[in-house]
């Protein structure tokens, strides 16, 4: 039963992408659709030949496949006629729909068969299949002219700063609400390092690295004087610092370095004898604009390969590899983290730090090494994403920023990297991809029937003419969700084991005790 | 091994431990004992770095101990289980123990100490892959125990292992301290079941209102007038 339901939600979900993107959509949508869904009931089903799951998980492909089908058809010849729109034609629309419901009922059938095979087995074939559609997404997506490869690197760049925040957050239980500055400090270093703003221009090769250790170092700067605070404090003084650094950055655009010892050492021993300094003061930068203030530092070298060239905006399929090399190295990284001492130390100081440190483990440089580890990866996303947009702009760091990484963090299940993938990617996807799809969807309806309807009401007629942009409620929306997540499943949407026992404790608590009991 | 020197510690402006002094010897089982609020736990915390003393000083063979961090005081050789147990509750009683060898690198030893600890705790075997907080009180307590010998301590501090436990489990566990004492650890034992702790102690310290007021082997002890009547409680 639980089943069906979850495969009526994703298949109205898909049939909602459909109504916003329309044409070829319904072909990728029903792909994807197929696939995440075999992944959501997989887990709850049991073992057993993979031609049985298939077949027990007939009804659900039915279900979700032939609401996409339904609703994919009712907004070509129904929908698009409300809000002004062509419907595609037939060219588009048989192949688009066979490919996404047939499409996507045959990846959830394997996704779902691949459950009957061992554990082993069964990772190496979701790793194939997610692999696969990796691979082929930014493909298709030229081919079909959504559009999306250039938003979902945005949402990329958003899961590798959650994984980083999930470092301090998750697996240190540190909670960090100014984590945008790290990211800052990434992007304004590459920024720095490789524009015409002050001469220098390094190859993005090599900017990215540095980007990383300048955010690592920040991070140690930045968690030194919060160690001794512990909860709330903490994340009062993460929120002073990620204020401070943005406006840090905004106002480097008169820098003046000078020399020490020909400027103040050596004048200063001289005058403390009554000489007059002979000396010329040495000055290293005069007047330099690092960050050119509210305007931003534009343009930005971008990365070169042989073969590929610069990457471009017109091209993203370059960037998207990048991205997404960029992540499974940083999965790579973090999982070896968490398994190493040092994860086990943050795991021990999450849990109770006194008695951590009576296990010889110093919470002072654990600490500091989960702020710096979180804040090198945002380096990277920084330099990633200040040669993406090849610009940095103050306003791309404020505290929402840091919310945001947060919410996804959380969204996705604390302290579990997969997790915290899939909250990044649905979080920003939202924000970049479907609100904008969907105010342009509400600005033709209401242009094309709702406004002309209501023409002879002045009064109304203006008020939906100004609040029907569901960007304006973007806030509103995004809290909305939180709310809904925090009270049905606290522990996210891919929950770490342990966490989800701490918030549900109480329900598993009666089953402990029982199995106890039974056993002596 | 261990000795205290006219340690003075503060809570702020309570003066909680006023000049302890006192001394455990290699291979002994010393046993601190006195009423609540007597600073028995005072006592540990200072030992541990966790409180420092105002003046006074803590030597462990002969290296000064009340300057350090916790975490250093625990990686030269005192462990400690300590009172409310400080198990780490979400991670399964194997993770716990795991977590006591923390500062250990020599895998062989460590492997063989988990024998060890398992053969003393044949419990602690059983919920192996249990998590920590869903055990029982008594089994809590062992792991705690279990969990301070995986440093391979050179000095175990005990801190009122007897807390909240049946009578039976009691025994239990203070068999398991004769034994551990037997196979090499010194123990310095902080208990308020004053008749258990002088029935398995070498010698033995009271503490009442942070002052040792009286100290000596733990047979005399448990004869003396004063001691059977505050804390053996038999006229």
């Amino acid at each position: 039963m639980r089943n069906i339901r979850l495969s009526v939600l994703f298949g109205v979900i898909g049939g909602i992408l459909t109504f916003l993107f329309e044409g070829w959509s319904v072909a990728v949508v029903g792909i994807l659709m197929g696939i995440s869904l075999g992944l959501a009931i997989s887990g709850q089903l049991k073992r057993k030949e993979p031609a049985k799951l298939a077949l027990d998980v007939l009804p659900s492909a039915l279900v979700s496949c032939g609401i996409l089908l339904i609703l994919s058809l009712l907004q070509n010849y129904v929908i698009t006629g409300v809000i002004g729109h062509s419907p595609a034609p037939l060219e588009v629309m048989i192949p688009a729909n066979l490919i996404g419901v047939l499409g996507g009922a045959l990846f959830l059938l394997i996704t779902v068969a691949l459950h009957g095979l061992s554990e082993g087995q069964e990772r190496i074939g979701r790793l194939v299949l997610l692999g696969l559609v990796v691979i082929a997404f930014p493909f298709v997506d030229n081919f079909t002219q959504l559009g999306w490869t250039s938003l979902i690197i945005f949402s990329l760049i958003y899961v590798l700063l959650g994984m980083g925040l999930n470092i301090v957050v998750g697996y240190a239980g540190l909670l960090d609400l100014g984590y945008a500055a790290f990211f800052a400090i990434g992007a304004y270093t590459t920024g720095i390092l490789s524009s015409q703003q002050d001469n220098i221009t390094l190859n993005f090769w090599l900017v990215i690295w540095i980007a990383a250790a300048v955010a690592a170092v920040a991070g140690i700067l930045l968690g030194a004087p919060t160690l001794r605070l512990r909860g709330d404090y903490l994340a009062i003084v993460t929120l002073g610092f990620g204020e401070i650094i943005p406006v840090i950055f905004l106002n480097l655009t008169n820098v003046t370095i000078k020399e020490p010892l020909t400027c103040w050492i050596i004048p200063g021993v001289e005058r403390l004898f009554g000489a007059t300094s002979k000396l010329s003061c040495n000055v290293i930068a005069n007047n330099l604009n690092l960050t050119n203030g509210d305007l931003g530092i534009n343009p930005i070298g971008r990365p070169a390969l042989p073969f590929i060239g610069t990457f471009t905006s017109n091209n993203t399929v370059p960037w998207f590899f990048l991205i997404i090399l960029i992540i499974l190295l940083a999965i790579f990284g973090i999982n070896r983290l968490r398994d190493s001492r040092l994860g086990r130390a943050w795991m021990a100081i999450r849990e109770d730090e006194l008695a951590a440190s009576q296990m010889g483990i110093d919470p002072v440089r654990t600490k500091l090494l989960a702020f710096s580890m979180g804040a090198t990866f945002s380096g990277f996303g920084g330099a990633f994403y200040g040669a993406y947009i090849a610009g940095v702009f103050p306003g791309a760091f404020q505290f929402s920023t840091s919310i945001i990484i947060l919410c996804a963090v959380i969204l996705g299940g604390i302290g579990n990297i997969y997790g915290v993938i899939v909250g990044g990617l649905v979080i920003e996807t939202a924000d970049r991809l479907f609100l904008p799809a969907l105010k342009d969807f509400f600005t033709n309806l209401m242009n094309h029937s709702v406004l002309p309807a209501l023409a002879s009401q002045k009064t109304l007629h203006d008020i939906v003419a100004q609040n029907a942009n569901p960007i304006l409620y973007r806030y509103l929306l995004f809290g909305l969700v939180l709310v809904i997540m925090m009270a049905v499943r606290p522990e996210g949407l891919i929950p770490n084991a342990q966490r989800r026992m701490e918030l549900h404790e109480a329900e598993e608590a009666p089953n402990v005790a029982a199995s106890t009991s039974v056993k002596s | 091994m261990l000795e205290l020197k006219e340690v003075h510690t503060y809570y702020g402006n309570i003066h909680a431990l006023k000049g302890i002094s006192l001394r455990v010897e290699k291979g002994e089982i010393v046993t601190l004992i006195g009423s609540n609020g007597a600073g028995k736990s005072t006592t540990l915390r200072t030992i541990q770095g966790i409180n420092r003393p105002r003046s006074g000083t803590v030597l462990l063979e002969g290296t000064a101990l009340e300057t350090l961090p916790p975490h250093e005081i625990a990686r030269r050789g005192v462990a400690q289980s300590p009172e409310g147990r400080l198990i780490f509750p979400r991670m399964t009683v194997l993770e716990n123990l795991e977590m006591g060898a923390y500062t250990r690198k020599d895998k062989t030893g460590i492997k063989d100490d988990l024998e060890r600890v398992f053969t003393l705790f044949p419990r602690l075997k059983e919920r192996i892959g249990q998590k920590g907080g869903t055990l029982s009180g008594g089994e809590q307590q062992m792991l705690a125990m279990a969990r301070a010998l995986m440093a391979r301590p050179r000095i175990l501090l005990l801190d009122e292992p007897s807390m909240g436990l049946s009578p039976i489990l009691v025994e239990l566990i203070f068999d398991t301290i004769v034994t551990i004492n037997k196979e090499g650890t010194t123990i310095l034992l902080v208990e308020q079941n004053a008749l258990m702790a002088l029935s398995i102690a070498n010698r033995g310290y009271v503490i009442q209102t942070g002052e040792i007021i009286l100290t000596d082997t733990a047979p005399n002890l448990k004869n003396n007038e004063m001691v059977r009547k505050s804390y053996l409680g038999i006229e």
